[in-house]
Formats: structure tokens, C-alpha cells, sequence
């Protein structure tokens, strides 16, 4: 070996090393419970005395899409366990919705105050998602920043849990058939996080995280609850997930001890468009025309 | 010329490109992140290889496979081989392959960022492309290759190569960036998909212009047109390719998972395309071998181009 190469071949393990450490360091600690929470200026005891309800039902409107059958066949155990698996991304029953993402966009609470300037306190309870026949339960799912979140695995197989956040940190954790439970939390209110496991790739989940309590999902009969929501005017928002999560909001006064009503409907007309027309921007000249 | 060494060669060569095969696999599956860890998988060197951890463990099992025998070629090369250069090469695959295992590393420690995403399909091609010269630079043909005059036309066939293999590098780059800026259950960004297709256009042409101009001018010299004619015929298969994996891609967000016709097809159009990029190396190699006014050993030691000059351990008289 030349001088030239011993040369090439030091630098070559030094921009190694570096490389190594850099991937070592870069993946940082999943726990989030570190970063305090999302800067607020919220200081304010969420208000005391009556509250009221928001309920409401969730319709969809024409055909719903056929569930597709998962092929199960990378993992046995998973077909073993659940030989009917299907895509559960569209569960409608007699024309109602579940899966549906609901909750208090923004407004004012009587008084005047903004709800957003409000603090509520952190649920001690915990929020279980469980990973069941390869597939999570719930599907759709709310907790509060900083609210302990409960994973479980309880199939004979190993999965991978990661949510693949915008406004929080990612993590991806290996969870063995057996294992405990993981808990984690997240620092930042966000509409909704993505969850999959990429060792099932047709595993998904959705987590809604929030600074406040004011969210419900949709239940297999299309019907949520609102509970314990101060009077006021509000947004309230419908999320529902899709290739573009669809979004639509509602403007509705809670009362003093009263119950309000917010009916959603989605629909094959907004949703339904098949994947190729979808794309066919893809083959637009984006510039014609805009200028 | 060591029959063995070539021999040896080819082997890493071929094992390289099923490395490719691998990571392409990979990446259709979305099996990227199957596993949190690095260089383990879920803290053990043989876990139970199920779902897409199969895709994934496979991938660093053949990876290790090939590094392996880039170890094993290296000290070959240094026993065997007289060149210096070919030896110097053969160092720098060996960095190659290792500086691509830590690549592999940051995109799990990472979380498959984009650019280190690109950056490890990338190297993986630069790498194949290091494994098939060498394979080229120990073979007989190599050896025995004879000057042959330059048959002039427009442009010299030494540019029109080596522009045509930047070209198809370039079209690598953004095939990447593409493949990896979404998964199968994401649309793929519209500015980059227009730009992958401008870039097929542009390598129709530059490898076209290349081939055409061999086949037409080098009829007769099979050691030109062989590497030509077959450069040519992946291009062909790799537009089909090409768009047969945009008509598939298309449909693959409504999916409920990766699908076979889509893995299969994609797959085959990374592979095809590094064939096409190999096999156009392999044309360019042969053109400054045997042309006039170039000589690829004496470029790589950075000397001047000579006519009489160290031709493979050989001494030959300048074309006259």
C-alpha cells in the first residue's frame, strides 16, 4: 500500500466514523414529555360551572367503497388470528360513519375569552392502542398533549409502532409479541398524526392530539358526544382520513346545560374520484397557463 | 490477465446488482424502517423474519454478502494485479461499499430522510458502476483490445459516451429522489415525475445519439458494438419499463398494501436502469480503450494521453 492510499484510506475511516456518530446522535431519545409542551399563552382554569353537550351524527352519503381483503400472507400469525382482515379506512353501517375525528376547532367560550386561552388539565388516565389480528384498535383515536398513551401488542407477532407526526417528533419502536406495554406522549397539539407499522405495511391508525378535552370520534353507528363543553360559539371541525383528509366545519352555540346538534355528512362525491384521476395533475404542465 | 481475478470480478458484480435488486425491494415494500435498529435488527443478528423485516434483513444479509466479497476482491486485486490503477480502484469500492453500509445505517437512524434516501440509491449505482469496471478492466477482451481508428463524424464517440453517462447518472438521481420522495401509499410529487420524464427524453437521446453512432461507424468492431447494441435494447425495455410503472404507481395509493404487479414492476425498472447505466459504462470504457487520443490508464494516473503506452502490461506502437 502507497502513501497515497494510506492517505485516501485514513480519511475514508474518519468520514466513517463521523458518519457513525452522526446516526447515533441523531436519533434522539422517542420521549417527548421533555420539551414542555407547545409554547401558549393559554394561562387561564377552563371555566367553571353548567356545561353543555355537542352530539351529533356522522352520515355518508352514496356507495361506500368495498373493504379491501388484506393478503396476509408475509406474516402467518396474522392470518391465523384474523383470516378476514380488510381495510377498514371507509366502516359505514346503514349509511352512518365511524371512524370520524371530531372536535372544537376554535371559538369563544361566553365571558368572551378565547378557547384556546384556556388550560386544561392533563388527563391522568391513559388511552390504550392496541395492535390486535395485525390491525390497531381503535383505528381513530384523541388524547391530550402530554396524555400517556398505552401501547399494546396483543398478537403472537412482532410489530412496529410509528407515527409519522408534522408538529411532534417521530418515533419508531419494535414491540415483540410479549412485550409490555410502550407509553408515550406528545408535546404538541396535532390534527392528525399518521401511525403505521412497517413491518405490516396495511396497519394504520390516527391520533388526534389536543389541548383540550373537546373531541370525541364517531362510533360504528356514526353517533359521537361532546361532553362537558362551556357555553359558547364555536368551529367544530369533522376530520376523516383519505389520500387528503377531508375536513369539514360547522358553526354551532353550546348553552348552559344544553345539547347542541353538528350532523356531518362525506360522500363518494368528494372522495371517491379512482386513484388515476386523482393523478392526472401529474401529467399538467403546472406552468401553462399561470402566468 | 488473471482468468480467476475476472472470474472473481464478475462475481461482485453480479452480486452487486442483486444487492440493487435488494434495496429496491426494499423501498417498494416500504420495509425501510421494518426495524428501528442499525446495524441489528430488533437487537439480533438473525431475527425471525417476518412481514417486511424479511425485506429489510434480506437486504443488509446480501449487502453484508457483497461487502464481504469487496474485502475478498480487494486482496486479490492486490495479489494478482499489476496495474496500479486497477488496484486503486479497487480500494475505492471497497470504501464505496463500506461508506454505502453507513448510509444504510443513517436512513434507519434517520428515518429515511429524503436526501440521505437519495443519496444511498445513488452510491448504490456509483458502486455497481465501480464493480462492472473492474470486471471490464480484468477481462481478456480488455487486454487483447486493439487501437482502432477513429471514423470521423460530427462529434467524436468518446463525447457523445461519456455525455450520454452523465446524462443517464442524472436520470438516476432524480429516479431516486422520486422513488423515495413518497411512499407507495402517497401520490408522487408532480414537478419531479415531469422532470423524471424529461430526463428519460434526454437519455433517449444522448444514449441513442452514442449507440447509433457506434453501430454506424464501428460496424465491424464487436468489441464496440456489443456493449452498444445491448445498451440500446435496455433502453428500450426501460421506457416500457417506465411507463408501465407509472400506470401502476398510479393506482398504488388506493391500495391497501404494496401489491405485487407494482413491487414487480418498479423493481424492474431500478434494475433495468442500472443495467442501462452500466452497460453504457461499459461502451464508454471501450471507446477511450481502443480509440485514438485516449487512453483510459493513462487518465486515471492523470498522464498525459499517449499513443505508445503502458496498454495493459503491454507495449504498443501508436496508430499510425
Amino acid at each position: 500500500m502507497n502513501k497515497q492510499t494510506k492517505v485516501w484510506l485514513v480519511i475514508s475511516i474518519a468520514l466513517s466514523l463521523l458518519a457513525l456518530g452522526s446516526a447515533c446522535g441523531g436519533a434522539k431519545g422517542p420521549d417527548t414529555n421533555k420539551n414542555g409542551g407547545e409554547a401558549t399563552s393559554a394561562t387561564a382554569a377552563p371555566p367553571s360551572g353548567p356545561t353543555g353537550t355537542i352530539s351529533g351524527v356522522i352520515s355518508f352519503n352514496g356507495t361506500p367503497p368495498a373493504p379491501k381483503k388484506i393478503d396476509t400472507t408475509a406474516d402467518p400469525v396474522c392470518g391465523q388470528k384474523n383470516p378476514n382482515l380488510t381495510t377498514d379506512d371507509t366502516m359505514v353501517k346503514d349509511g352512518k360513519l365511524a371512524n370520524v375525528f371530531v372536535y372544537i376547532k376554535e371559538g369563544t367560550v361566553d365571558g368572551g375569552k378565547k378557547v384556546a386561552e384556556y388550560t386544561w388539565p392533563t388527563p391522568t388516565t391513559e388511552v390504550q392502542l392496541d395492535q390486535n389480528g395485525c390491525h390497531y384498535a381503535p383505528h381513530v383515536l384523541g388524547v391530550m398533549v402530554n396524555q400517556k398513551l398505552k401501547i399494546t401488542n396483543s398478537d403472537a407477532t412482532q410489530h412496529n409502532i410509528h407515527p409519522t407526526p408534522k408538529l411532534n417528533q417521530e418515533w419508531n419502536q419494535t414491540q415483540a409479541n410479549g412485550a409490555p406495554p410502550i407509553e408515550k406522549s406528545f408535546a404538541r397539539a396535532e390534527v392528525l398524526i399518521p401511525v403505521k407499522c412497517n413491518q405490516h405495511p396495511w396497519m394504520k391508525a390516527y391520533i388526534g392530539v389536543m389541548k383540550h378535552p373537546l373531541f370525541a370520534v364517531s362510533s360504528d353507528t356514526g353517533a359521537y358526544e361532546i361532553k362537558n363543553v362551556p357555553p359558547g360559539k364555536y368551529t367544530v371541525v369533522a376530520w376523516r382520513e383519505g389520500q387528503t383528509p377531508e375536513e369539514k366545519p360547522m358553526e354551532v352555540t353550546v348553552t348552559a346545560n344544553g345539547a347542541a346538534k353538528a350532523d356531518f355528512a362525506f360522500g363518494t362525491a368528494t372522495s371517491s374520484i379512482a386513484p388515476s384521476l386523482k393523478m392526472m395533475p401529474a401529467i399538467e404542465f403546472p406552468m401553462i397557463g399561470k402566468h | 490477465m488473471n482468468r480467476g481475478l475476472n472470474r472473481y470480478a464478475i462475481l461482485v458484480a453480479c452480486a452487486t446488482f442483486f444487492l440493487i435488486i435488494a434495496g429496491a425491494l426494499v423501498t417498494s415494500h416500504d420495509a425501510g424502517l421494518a426495524t428501528p435498529d442499525w446495524p441489528l435488527s430488533n437487537g439480533q443478528v438473525f431475527p425471525k423474519m417476518v412481514g417486511n423485516l424479511f425485506w429489510e434483513h434480506g437486504h443488509r444479509m446480501v449487502a453484508t454478502t457483497v461487502g464481504m466479497l469487496t474485502i475478498g476482491l480487494v486482496f486479490y486485486l492486490y495479489k494478482k494485479e499489476e496495474r496500479d490503477w486497477v488496484r486503486k480502484l479497487g480500494m475505492f469500492a471497497l470504501f464505496a461499499v463500506i461508506a454505502q453500509g453507513l448510509l444504510g445505517g443513517l436512513t434507519v437512524k434517520l428515518m429515511l430522510p429524503l436526501a440521505v434516501s437519495t443519496a444511498h440509491a445513488t452510491l448504490a449505482q456509483l458502486f455497481f458502476c465501480t464493480t462492472v469496471s473492474l470486471a471490464v478492466f480484468t477481462s481478456r477482451s480488455w487486454m487483447a483490445a486493439k487501437p482502432i481508428p477513429e471514423v470521423k463524424g460530427s462529434l467524436s464517440l468518446n463525447y457523445l459516451c461519456t455525455t450520454a453517462l452523465v446524462t443517464i447518472f442524472l436520470q438516476l438521481i432524480l429516479g431516486a429522489t422520486l422513488r423515495h420522495s413518497a411512499t407507495w401509499d402517497q401520490h408522487l410529487p408532480t414537478e419531479l415525475i415531469l422532470a423524471h420524464i424529461g430526463g428519460a427524453i434526454t437519455v433517449t437521446i444522448g444514449l441513442g445519439s452514442a449507440a447509433i453512432a457506434t453501430l454506424r461507424r464501428y460496424k465491424d468492431e464487436q468489441f464496440l458494438t456489443r456493449p452498444a447494441t445491448i445498451a440500446l435494447s435496455l433502453l428500450a425495455v426501460q421506457l416500457c419499463l417506465g411507463v408501465a410503472a407509472y400506470m401502476t404507481r398510479l393506482a398504488s395509493p388506493g391500495d391497501p398494501q404494496p401489491l405485487n404487479p407494482m413491487i414487480a414492476i418498479t423493481v424492474a425498472h431500478v434494475a433495468c436502469g442500472a443495467l442501462v447505466f452500466v452497460s453504457t459504462i461499459v461502451l464508454t470504457l471501450r471507446t477511450y480503450r481502443v480509440l485514438n487520443g485516449a487512453f483510459v490508464g493513462a487518465a486515471l494516473r492523470g498522464r498525459p494521453s499517449v499513443r505508445s503506452q503502458d496498454w495493459g502490461g503491454h507495449r504498443v506502437p501508436p496508430l499510425q
